[in-house]
């Protein structure tokens, strides 16, 4: 043993001198450091209750409970994380994974309590010392478990797409939807924000689980739509998508589309048949649209003997008619038409329901296949049937209401889509302006682009108010649509030296006036800033209204039909128990989903009213 | 005591020797299983003779909590919070290990600065480690004093693990894809700061421990590993090392970037006590170089994530693959299988401490004397829940 | 290059093809299933996986100890392919030479005739395999004959349930029927409560 190992011990004497390392008053002196994962806050307002931070934590720390105050909301399930620290290991997942980015840590960590059931408590909502704390652990940049890019859609450039009504959206590959369904967090949000509450997250997990069939036939519980909705649903779900907080919705429509597309349609009846038996009841159903037809297709299901008649050559209504084929190609829209009739639902096309009183078509004994005979009478319909469903759309276009719109060079919108549809050829010459912001307008802009016009979008107010779909705003303006906006349309002048071959189109420049908080701005025109150009063709696509002539006026009043307007119930019922009506003409989306939704919700009023007159029957 | 088994001795080297209790020659103790040294929840069943230990059985299962069977039923990420845990002083072997071999299977690419800020994290895991070792390795010799220098400069790098991922033990920064956050404003600086303390400090350790005579008198020649013993008992890093085995994962398969990093594999030839701690105290110092290293040439900015399919609904390829690492106390591995689903279906986690905490330590106390059971326990820097996981 | 054993190789797959010379593995190079004996699987550059019949691997272990410098015994466990009626048993060894890992892989019966799961003991190969195969048995039931106190229990203490890392042992019933769970809990799911609230009816 040397004398050195004994003395150099010493050496280190002048740390007996130093200060203590520990915290005299750690409780106050010792906050947790600025990413400290410590207690839970959440923003109550960004919430919107989707419940990922319950999938996620492996502690099984999380319940989705209702809080007071908090409402349930088309985009928001009411309900809010309550997080049980008996369990919580503060691994911050759920903060992670949050996908409105509301729930996050403070750097507070003591909290002392004889009480063990506080511990178990609703982050932001019960008023915690720490809730405002400016410091704690939130998700970093960088860093994100979530997937916020949408895999893109392929799609025609602008300048294919000019030369002809070939689809543009092409529609994703096996790969690309199965990437794109595996953004989703099936939190099921979505379903409220669908008119016909289609099982979202159930179809999009038949994707990722490559069970396409599985997926179908979930689709077909809700839409019998699904190939013609996969491509113009006014998808409404998107916009509540939890994933639309954090980035791209998930691509639900397009997902749809996927499913549809890869189906084999050998397989569908299969997939949708259902065992009801027959039933001996019928139901007559005016209008092929997807309102008629989505009805026609419950009742079908559910055993009931229907038949739809139909004004127009061809099924689908407005799909057909009006949206064009560059988005929804004919032989897709048949595709699901012809599911509809497969499972024995008769269509009678080129037959227009009229409203003469004393019935003068064929009587319902001379049989079906009667279509080039005469129409039969609502007044018919409604004694030779159990039951009898309307949805027979707008068909008639609202005029702009000015001077001179009688002109020769003012052709409306609807018409336009119509002519082509039927394959026609509208005549609208070089330059054409299209007055509206909605679908239509786009519609009919585009399709004008198709026909090699100049074409010009006068609107009314701003582009952020426009009603039409932001992507068909963006793709109008791809193809060299020109927009004016502000633009209020004030009378059409016959220029003389025009012939009534040109119209002069007198516009004046709008302000927008504040209405105040929660209403929209109004567009106001400023008469000293009036325009007048010249177009060889004006089309007004301001939207459309009903026409029920069809209907007798006495019918017309029992139904309740005030002004062109019916209220219907919940399942489709008007003032005459026998009568059911729906989709456009009735309900305020005005979109497609809508009136399948209302075709399906009819469907189940028309069997509770079927089944209640049948044990009426047999009781009395 | 008529009915007093006969036991048959444990270690190899006595095959056949039975001690019979009965004789009144020998006496059970039991030490633990409350901190047996510093080295957690683990008992020591000590037959002795005298002072002289003639037998020595482990006992562990104090603190099983079952982590490879749990991580079955969880998904990928989910299991990502639960490794940490098998392992206190040094968590980021555990989410490094599992993230490199979830990402090898699943395909994932790191980007270069995670790869950085992981390595950073695990040599700081180390320098964290080893502070807390000479916590157990001189209380275990009545030195507390200098133990508590250890700990409390452990507690400055956790301050810094505290500040970079939000938790001072359990770091959970290490996730599948890369890490979960940026270097804070002036880590940099901090970080120098403390370990220009910690090097401070080791002058000091080295006159108090090293050249204590205390220290010598009893480390010297406590527990010497034969170089034979090395391979037969699977034994790894500094308990290898200081056998003059220069062995280190960091420097043989290197990962990270530790082929870009400067440092030499620390060997001794005593194999005893003292010459364990001696590499472990040269090895602190080399930690203190490899992350000033680190901090002088990580790139300033960059990627530190890459986006991960879904975890929700995260499956990964069925295959197999075993990733090891060099924590302070040898080899730490992580053999994970997947079934293509999306749960791990066997996740088997080796830790340094299975075989030196048992066979090891079983073999090496035989002969010792009570007093010095601790300080050799912890001269093998073993830890339990890694043994039980 | 690895000269101080009597097979010297430089690479995985030379490896692999000493051992499909030496009869251990199939030449296929295909990928089957993990308990196909004669398969194989390289991994990496460095870690290659063979699977052979449990009379084989005794033998092949030593070979590769001894003869081709996989002296370092890294683990010892098991998977366990219930769905087959099998473990496989993986023992990686390590070449501290070359830096290489195999994992030796053998099947075994899961419920072998009366005896249940057993296997060759390896505890005279290394000091620690003995504490594998007492973890195995313990928490998979696999025998290994003649391993020192393979019966005495490792991590358990008076467990008479299925050994838990079987597959069958499920933790989560297993803790809800011997624990009693927190009262006070209950959760929603939003689509659910958002059709209570929103469309009861429709
Ligand atoms: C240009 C345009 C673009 C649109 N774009 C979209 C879009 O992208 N996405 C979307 O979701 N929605 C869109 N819509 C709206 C959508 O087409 C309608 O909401 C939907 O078609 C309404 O369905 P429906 O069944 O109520 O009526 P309709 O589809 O209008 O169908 C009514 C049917 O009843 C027939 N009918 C009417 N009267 C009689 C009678 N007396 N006898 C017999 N048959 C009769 C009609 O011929 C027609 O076939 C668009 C509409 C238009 C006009
Ligand atoms: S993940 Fe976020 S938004 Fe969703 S419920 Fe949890 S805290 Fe609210
Ligand atoms: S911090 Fe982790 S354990 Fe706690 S509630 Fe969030 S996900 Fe669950």
């Amino acid at each position: 043993m040397s004398l050195k190992d004994i003395l150099s011990p010493l050496t280190v004497w002048r740390r007996t001198a130093e200060k203590p390392y520990t915290v005299i008053d750690p409780i106050n002196d010792r906050p947790g450091a600025a990413r400290y994962r410590g207690f839970h806050k959440n923003d109550m307002e960004a919430c919107i209750g989707c419940g990922t931070c319950e999938t996620i934590c492996q502690n099984a720390a999380i319940d989705l409970v209702p809080v007071e105050g908090i409402e349930t909301t088309n985009g928001d399930s009411g309900l809010r994380p309550q997080i049980d620290y008996g369990r919580c290991c503060w691994c911050a997942l759920c903060v992670d994974i949050c996908t409105t980015s509301s729930l996050t840590m403070s750097n507070e960590y003591i909290w002392v309590d004889t009480d063990p059931e506080v511990f178990r408590f609703v982050p932001g909502a019960e008023n915690k010392p720490w809730d405002n704390s400016e410091l704690g652990y939130s998700r970093a940049e960088g860093y994100q478990l979530l997937d916020p890019e949408r895999v893109e859609m392929p799609e025609l450039e602008p300048d294919t797409r000019l030369t002809s009504f070939i689809e543009m959206v092409q529609g994703y590959s096996a790969e690309q939807a199965k990437k794109e369904a595996d953004r989703c967090v099936e939190c099921g949000i979505c379903m409220a924000a669908c008119p016909a509450h289609m099982d979202i997250p159930g179809y999009i997990k038949a994707i990722r689980e490559n069970d396409i069939n599985g997926g179908l036939a979930l689709m077909y519980q809700t839409n019998p739509f699904p190939a013609s909705c996969g491509r113009i649903c006014t998808h409404r779900c998107e916009e509540v998508c939890a994933i639309n907080h954090t980035g791209d919705p998930i691509a639900i429509r397009w997902l749809k589309r996927y499913i549809a597309d890869m189906a084999d349609e050998s397989d569908y009846q299969a997939i949708t048949k259902t065992a009801e038996p027959e039933r001996t009841e019928k139901v007559a159903i005016i209008g092929a649209g997807p309102g008629g037809l989505s009805a026609a297709y419950y009742l079908r299901l559910l055993g009931y003997q229907v038949t739809v008649f139909e004004a127009q050559p061809h099924g689908g209504g407005m799909l057909r008619y009006g949206i064009p084929e560059y988005r929804l190609p004919y032989d897709q829209l048949d595709k699901d038409i012809d599911l509809v009739a497969s499972l024995g639902v008769e269509i009678k096309y080129n037959t227009r329901i009229n409203g003469l009183k004393e019935s003068n078509g064929p009587k319902e004994s001379d049989g079906p296949g009667s279509d080039g005979g005469p129409a039969p009478s609502f007044e018919q319909l409604y004694q030779d049937y159990d039951a009898v469903f309307f949805s027979t759309g707008l068909p008639d276009p609202y005029t702009l209401g000015i001077q001179g719109e009688d002109h020769p060079r003012v052709i409306s919108g609807i018409s336009i889509l119509e002519d082509v549809t039927a394959g026609k050829t509208p005549d609208l010459r070089k330059s054409v302006a299209v007055v509206g912001g909605g679908n239509v307008a786009m519609d009919a802009a585009r399709t004008a682009r198709r026909m090699g016009c100049e074409v010009t979008v006068l609107y009314r107010r701003r582009e952020v108010d426009m009603p039409a779909d932001e992507e068909e705003i963006t793709e109008a303006k791809e193809e060299g649509v020109k927009f004016i906006t502000q633009a209020i349309p004030v009378r059409i002048e016959d220029k003389p030296e025009a012939k009534g071959e040109q119209a002069a189109f007198v516009w004046g420049e709008a302000e927008m006036v504040d209405q105040g908080e929660d209403r929209r701005p109004k567009p106001v025109l400023q008469e000293d800033k009036i325009h007048t150009d010249l177009f060889d063709t004006v089309v007004p696509a301001i939207g459309q209204g009903s026409s029920l002539d069809f209907i007798p006026e006495d019918m017309a009043a029992k139904i309740g039909i005030i002004k062109y307007k019916i209220k219907v119930g919940l399942h489709g019922e008007t003032g005459e128990p026998k009568i059911f009506a729906g989709g456009d003409i009735s309900n305020r989306l005005k979109d497609a989903i809508s009136a399948i939704a209302d075709g399906h919700r009819a469907a189940k009023g028309i069997d509770r009213y079927l089944r209640e007159n049948q044990s009426k029957k047999e009781t009395s | 005591m008529t009915n007093a088994p006969i036991i048959p001795l444990t270690d190899n080297h006595q095959a056949g020797r039975r001690v019979d209790l009965s004789s009144g020659k020998y006496l059970k103790l039991w030490q633990g299983p409350q901190h047996p040294g510093i080295t957690g929840n683990m008992s020591l069943e000590l037959t002795v003779s005298g002072d002289e230990i003639v037998d020595l059985r482990t006992h562990v299962g104090y603190l099983h909590r079952g982590f490879e069977k749990l991580m079955e039923r969880r998904t990928y990420i989910q299991n990502f919070p639960i490794v940490c845990r098998i392992c206190v002083p040094e968590p980021d072997f555990n989410e490094y290990l599992y993230a490199a071999t979830v990402e090898e299977l699943a395909g994932i690419r790191v980007p270069e600065r995670a790869n950085w800020l992981r390595n950073l994290t695990l040599e700081m895991a180390r320098l964290a480690s080893f502070l807390q070792w000479i916590g157990g390795q001189t209380g275990a010799f009545g030195m507390g004093v200098i133990g508590q220098w250890g700990i409390t400069h452990r507690d400055y790098v956790l301050d810094l693990f505290e500040e970079l991922s939000g938790g001072r033990i359990y770091h959970m920064y290490i996730i599948p894809g890369g890490v979960r956050g940026e270097l804070p404003e002036g880590f940099e600086e901090r970080a120098r700061a403390v370990l220009d303390k910690v090097e401070n400090l080791l002058g000091d350790i080295e006159r108090a421990m090293f050249h204590n005579a205390v220290f010598k008198d009893r480390a010297k020649g406590l527990g010497v590993i034969p170089r034979e013993m090395i391979d037969s008992y699977g034994i790894t890093g500094p308990n290898a090392r200081a056998a003059g085995v220069a062995r280190d994962v960091r420097k043989d398969q290197p990962y990270l970037l530790y082929d870009q990093l400067d440092f030499d594999v620390v060997t001794a030839s005593g194999s005893d006590t003292y010459d364990r701690a001696w590499v472990r105290f040269q090895e602190i110092h080399q930690s203190l170089s490899l992350i000033r290293q680190m901090l002088t040439r990580m790139p300033k900015s960059g990627p530190i994530h890459t986006q991960l399919p879904n975890p929700l609904h995260w499956k990964i390829p069925a295959g197999q693959t075993y990733r090891r690492a060099e924590c302070t106390r040898g080899e730490y591995g992580y053999y994970l299988v997947s079934d293509g689903s999306g749960y791990p279906r066997r996740v088997y986690v080796r830790g340094p401490s299975y075989t030196h905490a048992v066979a090891l330590m079983e073999s090496m106390a035989v002969g010792a004397n009570i007093a010095d059971v601790a300080g050799l326990m912890v001269s093998f820097h073993t830890y339990p829940p890694e043994i039980e996981r | 290059m690895n000269t101080s054993y009597q097979y010297s190789y430089t690479n995985i797959e030379e490896l692999l093809e000493i051992l499909v010379e030496k009869g251990f593995i199939a030449p296929a190079t295909e990928q089957q299933h993990a308990t196909v004996i004669g398969r194989r699987q390289v991994q990496s550059s460095d870690l290659a996986f063979v699977t052979v019949a449990p009379e084989a691997a005794r033998h092949l272990i030593l070979d590769l100890r001894d003869r081709f410098g996989f002296t370092h015994l890294v683990l010892l466990t098991a998977v366990d392919y219930i769905e087959e009626g099998k473990f496989l048993l993986t023992y990686l060894l390590h070449n501290y030479e070359l830096h290489h890992d195999i994992g030796v892989q053998v099947p075994i019966g899961r419920e072998a005739a009366e005896a249940g799961a057993s296997m060759e003991s390896i505890h005279d190969l290394w000091a620690q395999a003995g504490t594998y195969q007492r973890e195995l048995k313990e928490m998979f039931g696999i025998d290994f004959p003649g391993s020192p106190r393979v019966d005495e229990p490792f991590i358990l203490e008076g467990w008479d349930e299925v050994p838990p890392m079987r597959r069958e042992f499920d933790t989560k019933q297993y803790s809800e029927t011997t624990y009693f769970p927190r009262p006070g809990r209950s959760t929603n799911d939003p689509a659910d409560y958002m059709r209570q609230k929103l469309y009861p009816k429709e």
